[in-house]
């Protein structure tokens, strides 16, 4: 039977294969580029993605861009992690802030300074730093960022009178007294399944939670900048002040929609999200910066954001590092992902060009939207990440689940993160500081 | 069709029959083989490596995959939360489970009564749920269960009822439980319900005819009759239940009350998948595999030893 | 198995004329039982079918059985996500199914027709280790089975997702008892002797015999690849290969910038499932042949 002759022959190759070992070295000798046509895949899932590639592709004929949507998430990370490893991975991949760490120490993204290094000057400091992580390579190029904000709806806050906070404790002021007023709405929630959003207001007072000194890592997820986010949320959680529901589910969504919660402390790109979710309040919404630690103070942090790296399976790098450079930072280019993605450019002249110069649709109310979201953009505080973002994460929603749900302690919650980071970096082989 | 002809039976068999089985056999084997037994060498193979970091551990051949022994094991044995994980999915299957093939057990027996009226309805409305993926399926329980989009809070509300929260720490197991036998019921219903329809009717007759009510009929000649396949389905659902993956973990998202780790498997799946660390993970799956084939094969040398003493 | 396999005629004596009245209110219990059962397994489907009609606004803050009025234009909208790649993912999913359902019934009804009629050596070794084939977890296989599959050059095929979703120990087992029960060892013995191949008496009549039987295993194969989620998810890199049910996923996990697009999922949810409710109705003309009506009686 066919089936049989196939899969014998399958077991012939597999037999050979596993008797020869399953080790994984990469090709580190680099092929001189052809110059013929050449066909790039894509793996990415910013919405949209594949009417930005249309456009390059009728310009570029000879190198033809094709987008593969995934799935976004801490699973997509091991899938291209064990898609690199049968060296099967697509040229260009979306990667987050947060998960270069883990790709560089895999092996999966190259080394692209030579090819791309040049496109340095569009980005800021901040940013740049964290696809460089600190040294002379380049691994990917920055798409978009997220700088955090406050988000309120304009007409409650004046129905209640409730001034918009400018420092935190302001911001719990404003918790408590719409509690007062009416007991069935709250400000907003404390999410423990949005570690990222978390991670960004720690950013902004001050932490950092990975740092190398030399060949060793540093774990400071509970310093003293994060304690103070962990124990200012726990707070009004206990208290009852905020509600302690995870966010991005169908009932988030309605108390989003039925007023039931006010305000969100979200990023630049919650416009997109509030469409969605709750399209019924358009224009009911305005923007303001994050509340400070201290007043006068001008920080933000950043939730998500990502890049297109090229990974060390592609075999047109050059290629495909041209195309990485158009994307995120041509002018056609960015509106058109501003446009289709409703994402928010990491390339610094976009921030304030034409294609942010009208207020989304949804914030047709503040039509300085754009203009106010790029003088927050330029305070944000650079996240500082390492290789095992992924278990970090986890540990959060795990320690920080419970703690919403029982209204207990959040600095203890903080500190089973930190040791289970640590745990996790020790066990996997890292030298830990 | 041949028929009954008798003849005389040849002496020295033909070769045939001797020889057709392993034919017969050879694509599943050979299937077998390639999907299941050469992953799972891989899998153990795995589970005794582990991968080595030089200094950052950025960049190239920084990660070498070496030799671990038996760590990644003694890892595993001593995991307090894996320990937890298999308490609760006992506690769980304690519900799912008898739930499950009670129900499954009853609606056969109905179905198979005479006189039942829409029959052929219900029978495909309760086989139903298990068509519909378990990632939706999580989605529409998701939105019953959530107090504020849920019909069933609503009501209650308008009834002046007490609403439960079906994802406090008393109830949660019910919840997820629930997913489970609504979405298992039909296909076991289906196959108790199959070899109900292989009994002869004339066994029934005789026992009316002795007098014999239909209680009676199914209790002491339909459930034994039916004992083999309860066994395998109760053999299925159990490994199922200690594989239980999908319903934590789609609801997961919806409540602070799932950790990452509910069960064995997502914290098999964490390691795999989130961590990173697939040695660790395979590790753990070799120790659930042993531990439900050492509990299910007493089950299984039970079942087969009860069939063999049918004809076959 | 300990009965054989015969048609039910329906038998009337003067007896049951008696008892016909006390039989009938028994009929109403089983009917009841049966409803609610139906009716609690019904109940998530109907949100499906309800919810799909909604627009996005009508989702959040109608009364969840209250159908409302967008269903054409969801299912417009999912027409237009990524030019109707939608549709493309359920031709996939057919294909994986109808095509994956067909090979393992195919192999399934070798495998069982096998092991009930035959006595070999190591019969039941070989029927335990395929059962076994369940234990170990499908989450732990698929990392090594990708990596098996790319070292053959098959990963992100179609190939990749059929192959592994061909063997399915449960419908050997149930193809086992069928054969077992609807194929007499009698008619294959007067089969041999009348000096007929081993094949030919598989295929010209035993496999007749099982087929009411096979018709389950195909339906059951057919739905558990259907709703494959994780195997699919790490073969697969292509979107344009994904079947429905991980097609629907990146329509969920769009990433915290984007929002979930719960409409378009709920719409492709419902339009997945409709195509299995018209298998089985389909399939019911099958089932409602008496099962297992041998063409021999002992």
């Amino acid at each position: 039977m066919r089936n049989s002759l196939i899969a014998k022959a399958t077991v012939a190759v597999l037999g050979a294969a596993l008797l020869a070992g399953c080790s994984s070295s990469s090709d580190s000798t680099p092929k001189a580029e052809d110059t013929g046509p050449v066909s790039l895949t894509y793996w990415a899932w910013a919405p949209g993605l594949d009417k930005v590639v249309d456009i390059w592709n009728k310009k570029n004929p000879n190198i033809k861009v094709t987008v593969k949507k995934q799935a976004s998430g801490d699973d997509l990370v091991t899938k291209i992690i064990t898609a690199s490893k049968a060296h099967k991975a697509p040229d260009l991949v979306q990667a987050e802030f947060q998960a270069l760490p883990t790709l560089v120490s895999n092996d999966v993204l190259a080394d692209i300074s030579s090819e791309a290094g040049s496109a340095k000057s569009e980005f800021a400091d901040g940013v740049w730093q964290q696809v460089t992580l600190g040294s002379d390579a380049l691994y990917a190029i920055p798409q978009d960022t997220g700088p955090l904000m406050f988000y309120y709806r304009q007409d409650l806050f004046k129905k209640y009178g409730l001034t918009v906070p400018k420092t935190w404790d302001d911001f719990a002021a404003t918790a408590r007294a719409l509690k007062k007023k009416d007991s069935k709405r709250s400000l907003t929630t404390f999410s423990s399944n949005d570690a990222g959003l978390f991670a960004g207001l720690a950013q902004q007072a001050g932490a950092k939670w990975w740092t190398t000194s030399g060949d060793k890592w540093n774990v400071g997820i509970d310093d003293a900048a994060s304690k103070k986010v962990a124990d200012f949320w726990g707070g009004l959680v206990k208290e009852g002040a905020v509600d302690n529901q995870p966010m991005y589910t169908p009932a988030w969504n309605k108390a989003l929609n039925t007023g039931t919660q006010i305000a969100w402390v979200s990023a630049v790109w919650a416009p997109g999200v509030l469409t969605t979710a709750a399209p019924d309040t358009k224009g009911k919404w305005a923007m303001a910066p994050l509340p400070q630690w201290s007043a006068g103070e001008n920080k933000t942090g950043s939730w998500g954001g990502s890049t297109t790296g090229i990974t060390t399976d592609s075999k047109h790098k050059a290629a495909a590092a041209k195309f990485a450079t158009w994307l995120n930072t041509d002018p056609e280019a960015v509106a058109a992902l501003v446009k289709n993605g409703g994402i928010y450019p990491a390339a610094t002249t976009a921030q304030t060009g034409s294609a942010l110069s009208t207020a989304p649709e949804f914030f047709s109310n503040q039509p300085t939207f754009y203009t106010d979201a790029a003088a927050i953009a330029k305070t944000t505080a650079a996240g500082a990440w390492g290789p095992n973002v992924n278990v970090a994460y986890s540990a959060f929603k795990d320690a920080f689940g419970k703690a919403a749900q029982n209204k207990t302690d959040f600095t203890s919650a903080l500190d089973s993160m930190q040791s289970t980071t640590v745990a996790d970096l020790k066990k996997q082989g890292f030298t830990v500081g | 069709m041949a028929t009954a002809t008798v003849r005389p039976r040849k002496r020295g068999r033909p070769s045939g029959p001797r020889v057709a089985p392993y034919g017969f056999l050879a694509p599943a084997g050979i299937l077998f083989a390639l999907i299941f037994a050469l992953p799972i060498g891989y899998a153990v193979y795995l589970s005794l490596r582990k991968v080595e970091i030089k200094g950052l551990g950025l960049g190239k051949n920084a990660r070498h995959e070496v030799w671990a022994g038996l760590s990644n094991y003694t890892g595993v044995l001593s995991d307090h939360e894996l320990f937890a994980g298999a308490l609760r999915i006992l506690g769980y299957g304690a519900i799912v489970v008898p739930t499950m093939l009670g129900l499954a057990l009853l609606f056969a027996l109905m179905l198979d009564s005479k006189h039942t009226r829409a029959g052929g309805f219900s029978r495909l409305a309760i086989f139903l749920p298990y068509a519909v993926p378990g990632v939706v399926a999580a989605l529409l329980w998701g939105f019953l269960y959530l107090p504020t989009v849920s019909p069933f809070t609503y009501l209650l509300d308008k009834l002046g009822l007490p609403e439960p929260d079906l994802f406090s720490s008393g109830l949660l197991f019910g919840s997820l439980a629930n997913i489970a036998v609504w979405g298992g019921t039909g296909f076991n219903m289906i196959v108790i319900y199959t070899s109900l329809r292989a009994i002869s009717p004339d066994i029934y007759e005789a026992a009316r005819i002795d007098g014999a009510s239909e209680l009676q009929i199914a209790l002491r000649i339909k459930i034994p009759t039916v004992a083999p396949a309860l066994i395998l389905t109760f053999f299925f659902s159990v490994i199922a239940t200690f594989q239980v993956f999908s319903e934590p973990t789609t609801l997961k998202p919806l409540t602070n009350a799932i950790s990452t780790t509910w069960s064995p498997l997502m914290k098999v799946y964490q390691d795999a998948f989130v961590r990173g660390d697939i040695y660790s993970a395979a590790a753990t799956s070799v120790v659930i595999a042993i531990v439900t084939l050492v509990l299910s094969f007493g089950f299984l040398k039970a079942a087969n030893s009860r069939t063999d003493q049918g004809a076959s | 198995m300990s009965a054989t396999a015969v048609a039910r005629p329906e038998v009337r004596t003067a007896s049951d004329t008696a008892r016909r009245r006390g039989l009938r209110r028994l009929g109403l219990i089983p009917t009841v039982v049966l409803l609610l059962g139906a009716a609690y397994c019904l109940l998530p489907v109907a949100w499906v079918l309800v919810a799909s009609t909604k627009s996005s606004s009508e989702l959040f803050s109608t009364f969840t059985f209250l159908p409302g009025s967008g269903l054409a234009d969801n299912v417009k909208e999912l027409s237009a996500y990524r030019d109707g790649v939608y549709w493309q993912w359920m031709l996939n999913s057919l294909f994986y199914a109808g095509l994956g359902a067909l090979l393992s019934t195919a192999v399934s009804a070798l495998s069982g027709y096998a092991l009930a009629k035959y006595r070999f050596r190591g019969r039941e070794t070989i029927f335990n280790v395929l059962l076994t084939g369940v234990l170990m977890p499908p989450v732990i296989l698929a990392i090594p089975q990708y990596l098996l599959m790319a070292k053959a050059d098959l990963a992100d095929s179609y190939l990749s997702v059929l192959l592994p979703s061909i063997l399915s120990p449960y419908g050997i087992y149930l193809a086992r008892i069928y054969a077992a029960a609807a194929v007499p060892d009698d008619v294959v013995e007067a089969a041999r002797m009348d000096g007929a191949r081993e094949w030919g008496i598989f295929s010209r009549i035993g496999l007749p015999m099982m087929l009411p039987g096979l018709v389950t295993v195909f339906l059951f194969q057919f739905v558990a690849i259907w709703n494959n989620f994780l195997l699919p998810f790490i073969m697969l890199g292509d979107d344009e290969k994904f079947p429905v049910t991980l097609g629907l996923y990146t329509l969920l996990q769009q990433g915290a910038s984007a929002p979930a697009l719960y409409t378009l999922v709920i719409t492709g949810a419902m339009l997945a499932i409709v195509p299995l409710i018209a298998l089985f109705l389909v399939i019911q003309r099958f089932w409602s042949l008496d099962l297992l009506s041998g063409a021999v009686k002992s």
